[in-house]
């Protein structure tokens, strides 16, 4: 009998002006949010705030899938969204978030982004084994 | 000049107020930031540095979490089953005085702690921070 596998779902929608106005106010903010190499990327395209708003969607929808929420004791940046080498995005987890979702049995999370309309957008699709003993994905 | 109790709670529900375009009366000091409110983490990130903007104190996403756990282990704050334990109960009580620990005993997820956090819980927060203190 083949194993249990689980797929779960985040989305997150954002409007990109409202983050451009929180990281245009607040000194400070980027380097809480975001990686060193999502930085990079951003500020190396023709419409960074695009770029930053929906990596901000990606990581509320990562944290939506992962199913725990700030009561963690998580930061932003323990959600990285960077891009493969055929420019997909991918998700690198760090810190406790790892560890916490290796808990859930969470063993791989794919996610899709994207902005127009002055809106970004993403969603995460997490994958969960539940023969390994993740309470989360298996009540689901 | 530091800031009373009162003027750090005036400018919490102020911070709430800007950040969630609700009204002083729906923002009250009982009011839950994200079941009441509808807080979400783009929300949050822009109540507390607006809370930093007014009044100084630094507050990260992160330290919620960490003020909430008062540094007690994992292990400890939550079973295998992610249910807060006794012991966790019992400093929640400290951070969050209005919750009712027996009726939450055995049934509160850890991931759904933060849902219940106040704006009053928050004031009490930035006025410890301010103060010096956790």
């Amino acid at each position: 009998m083949p194993p249990s596998v689980h797929i779960r779902v985040g989305i997150d929608i954002l409007a990109v002006e409202r983050v451009s106005r929180l990281l245009r106010e607040n000194d400070g903010i980027e380097d809480e949010v975001f990686t060193p190499r999502e930085l990079d990327y951003c500020r190396g395209r023709s419409r960074p705030d695009e770029h930053l708003a929906a990596r901000f969607a990606a990581k509320e929808a990562v944290l939506k899938v992962i199913g725990t929420g700030l009561s963690r004791r998580l930061r932003w940046t323990d959600v990285e969204i960077l891009r493969d080498r055929a420019g997909r995005p991918e998700v690198q987890l760090h810190g406790r978030l790892a560890a916490f979702a290796g808990t859930q049995g969470i063993t791989d999370i794919d996610v899709s982004l994207s902005h127009s309309g002055g809106l970004a957008v993403a969603q995460a699709a997490a994958i969960c084994d539940s023969g390994g003993g993740g309470a989360s994905c298996a009540s689901t | 000049m530091s800031m009373t109790e009162s003027e750090l709670h005036g400018a919490v529900q102020a911070a709430v107020v800007g950040a969630l375009g609700v009204s002083e009366d729906e923002a009250s000091p009982d009011a839950t930031l994200m079941d009441d409110l509808g807080a979400e983490s783009i929300d949050l990130l822009d109540i507390l540095f607006r809370i930093e903007k007014s009044t100084g104190v630094k507050i990260q996403a992160s330290d919620l979490g960490d003020y909430m756990q008062g540094g007690i282990p994992d292990d400890e704050f939550s079973d295998a089953n992610e249910m807060i334990t006794e012991k966790g109960l019992e400093h929640l009580k400290t951070v969050m005085p209005q919750i009712d620990t027996a009726a939450l005993a055995g049934s509160l997820n850890a991931n759904d702690v933060i849902k219940l956090f106040t704006v009053s819980n928050l004031g009490d927060m930035v006025a410890r921070r301010a103060g010096g203190a956790a």
